[in-house]
């Protein structure tokens, strides 16, 4: 890719870290790694921790910092994407095909990189366990996940684990900082605050904010982000709630589908928001107890497998039922 | 594929319209008022009943006996008054010219702009109907939708029933004759019962039991078993919301041979009409959510021994939450959500398309890439140009990727979507 093209990448890709030294506030994952590089004896491995603070980047530099510059295109380094893998008969195909040929370089071994690891069933996993075991001669495998909870032990046993911290405001704009230097943007300090809410700790969210912020403004101030803010979630959440506490049950239940389905905004992430709303509507606070409650089950049946939809809706109709505050 | 019966065999002629003789007439009086340069005093006409008794082929076949062009419009693809304007408006307001093609306007499926939130629609309709200079023809299966009532009072409303056992014998026959079919009127009669009064229906029956062949027997009509899925989930969920026990709800899907996701849809989509009370549709969504985690464990963990609770959990507790019934019949519907995921389908497929370029590049599932990255990249090709394009040229985005995020908003496209077919029917 020519330099002119590198410039005009999205930022969160033109500003990914590069190399582990780049890696923002994960002191001791980044150091841990670099004893492995050099001793170069490299084992499975876990990444757990929240979304956006580097765990995908890390398994990028570290691999770069490994193979080089190239450790892609000389085949020493594959991502998979767990959440659209559907099935383990893909992933054992696709690792299968990668895995199979020992490289031809320097290195005896190969890195898949499985993201998203924890959307697998465990079925899914057990098969994927097999996997790991079957191949561990010419290949490595980092998994990433939200939650090592939802890995189940014989993997977990396998890979050395490593927690990325959730990153803090400071990381998180002074990461914004340079970044505005770099593109020569003129950024308010309450800018910046307010960017840092929406992102709740995610610095693709964080970058994301600040580049369509940029594409009005070389100069933003607080506004600037509100209005990107309300281009990018336009209240559907809050009005979802009115709808069903209005008795408008049925439009409720049709804008929930339009978000699931047609926004794609992914169910957790409807869960988190609704639970944020749930303390500002008009309802008695009785009831918002009870709700909260029936936030918490539906949050955690989702988690189970079930279907967000039809969870969502049982939620809504409770909803329904109450009155609004006197 | 050979041509469709229902379409080859739609009545030519007024004449040939089957049944209901005293609206056919009278529909005809109220054409000829037209016809006269009389406008009649109502200037719009409601043909309303059940499917498949013959309100859109009497309007057809008028036009073509009568040299009419109809202008068909399908009134649940608009949703404002911006757009009903757009569509009828323009044709309504201009008098046929001497010597020029005479128009009637064809409005279907008008109940489909009641159910939306913004009554806009109806209120627009009731002002072309005032206004109109050709004769304006509204359609619809249930006209006593309250949002309806402005319309009704300026309407001529006719009223088309369910056809006699006879009658869709007497047209089956015909269709037997002209396809030089042989076929016993026992047979002929099975499928005109089944139809319950819906000669469309039993057209299409009688031509997928014919299967091209130039007999059919009794035999040919055990296919059709299986075929009519739509008239057995009827009964099935009459049977579930109406059960006494959860013995009698669990009995409801006994025997019916469709599977059990699409009976849970149904009885998903059907609960808040069928529910008027909000405390009993809360207990019974609790009761389907309750059912949808049973289901669920069974799939991910492969505990098939759960799933003997999942069918009696989601119909009993469906219809013991039943406490309060709706004051009239109120019938059961095609699920919105099968007709929520059929319209947005090639929204959704291009969101997908989009969602997968940026999946790729930005090393992140397609889900993320969908809720995470896509308003972002929306929103800077939206107000910056350079940007937005080096953008797109990153993504490799196809020229309607583009036009579909540079709109923005999902309505838009939609509505633009809406202006092009309407502007093809204008044409056409």
């Amino acid at each position: 890719m020519s330099l002119r093209e590198v410039s005009m990448l999205p930022w969160v890709e033109k500003y990914r870290p590069r190399s582990l030294d780049e890696i923002v506030n994960q002191e001791e994952v980044v150091s841990s790694l670099k004893n492995i590089l050099q001793t170069k004896a490299v084992p499975h491995m876990l990444f757990a921790g929240p979304p956006g603070v580097g765990k995908t980047a890390t398994a990028h530099a570290f691999a770069r910092d490994l193979f080089g510059p190239n450790y892609i295109e000389n085949g020493y380094f594959l991502e998979i994407n767990a959440s659209d893998e559907r099935g383990i008969q893909t992933i054992r195909e696709k690792v299968k095909m990668f895995a199979r040929q020992i490289p031809m370089g320097e290195y005896s071994f190969k890195i898949l990189f499985l993201d998203e690891s924890d959307q697998l069933t465990d079925d899914a996993q057990h098969a994927f366990r097999r996997v790991m075991e079957q191949f561990s001669v010419t290949c490595r495998f980092i998994l990433a996940a939200n939650y090592s909870n939802r890995i189940i032990e014989p993997i977990q046993s396998r890979c050395a684990v490593f927690r990325f911290k959730p990153l803090s405001k400071i990381h998180i704009i002074q990461y914004l900082k340079r970044i505005a230097d770099n593109e020569g943007l003129e950024v308010d300090d309450q800018a910046y605050e307010v960017i840092y809410d929406f992102s709740e700790g995610d610095m693709r969210k964080a970058i994301n904010i600040l580049q369509a912020c940029a594409s009005i403004s070389k100069r933003i101030e607080e506004k600037t982000v509100y209005e990107v803010m309300g281009y990018v979630s336009r209240g559907e959440v809050r009005r979802i709630l009115e709808l069903a506490l209005s008795g408008k049950f049925t439009d409720a239940r049709d804008e929930v589908r339009r978000l699931l389905y047609v926004q794609g905004i992914m169910p957790s992430d409807l869960v988190s928001a609704i639970y944020r709303e749930l303390f500002y509507i008009d309802l008695d606070e009785d009831d918002k107890l009870e709700l909260l409650d029936l936030l918490g089950e539906v949050d955690y049946r989702v988690s189970e497998g079930a279907t967000p939809e039809v969870q969502l809706m049982a939620f809504l109709a409770r909803l329904a039922a109450k009155r609004k505050r006197a | 594929m050979t041509e469709l019966w229902v379409e080859k065999y739609r009545p030519k002629r007024v004449a040939e319209v089957v049944g209901n003789r005293e609206s056919v007439e009278t529909f005809v009086k109220w054409m000829k008022q037209w016809e006269l340069g009389r406008p009649p005093e109502k200037r719009a006409v409601l043909l309303y009943g059940p499917a498949g008794v013959g309100k859109t082929s009497l309007v057809l076949a008028y036009g073509r006996e009568h040299g009419y062009d109809v202008v068909e419009v399908n009134a649940s693809d608009w949703r404002d008054e911006a757009r009903v304007k757009a569509v009828v408006g323009e044709s309504s307001l201009q008098a046929t010219l001497e010597g020029s093609t005479k128009k009637i306007i064809l409005v279907d499926e008008v109940d489909g702009i009641a159910g939306k939130e913004d009554a806009g629609g109806i209120a627009a309709l009731s002002r072309i109907i005032n206004e109109t200079r050709v004769p304006l023809v509204l359609v619809a299966n249930n006209p006593w939708d309250p949002k309806l009532a402005p319309i009704r009072e300026k309407c001529l409303m006719l009223e088309f029933r369910r056809l006699k056992k006879t009658e869709v014998v007497k047209r089956l026959r015909e269709i037997a004759e002209m396809e030089g079919i042989k076929v016993s009127d026992a047979v002929l009669e099975k499928l005109a019962e089944r139809s319950e009064g819906d000669l469309r229906s039993a057209i299409n029956d009688f031509q997928a039991i014919a299967g091209g062949r130039k007999v059919v027997d009794e035999r040919a009509l055990e296919a059709l078993g299986s075929r009519n899925r739509v008239r057995e989930i009827f009964d099935a969920l009459r049977m579930v919301f109406n059960a006494k026990s959860v013995r009698a709800a669990r009995a409801a899907l006994e025997g019916l041979e469709v599977d059990l996701d699409m009976v849970y849809t149904w009885i998903l989509d059907n609960a808040p009409e069928q529910i008027p009370d909000p405390a009993d549709l809360a207990e019974a969504f609790e009761a389907l959510a309750r059912a949808d985690l049973i289901l669920a464990r069974v799939n991910r963990k492969q505990e098939w021994r759960l799933m003997r609770y999942a069918i009696p959990v989601m119909t009993g507790g469906v219809a013991l939450a039943r406490k309060h019934k709706p004051s009239g019949f109120v019938k059961f519907t095609f699920p919105p959500r099968i007709r929520f995921l059929q319209a947005t389908s090639a929204e959704r497929e291009l969101r997908r398309s989009i969602a997968q370029k940026i999946a790729t590049r930005l090393h992140l599932s397609t889900a993320k890439a969908l809720s995470q990255m896509l308003p972002y990249i929306s929103f800077i090709m939206v107000n910056d140009g350079g940007m937005g394009e080096a953008l797109a040229r990153y993504f490799e985005f196809t020229p309607s990727e583009i036009s579909y995020l540079k709109g923005g908003k999902a309505e838009e496209a939609k509505e633009a979507g809406a202006r092009r077919r309407a502007v093809r029917r204008k044409k056409s």
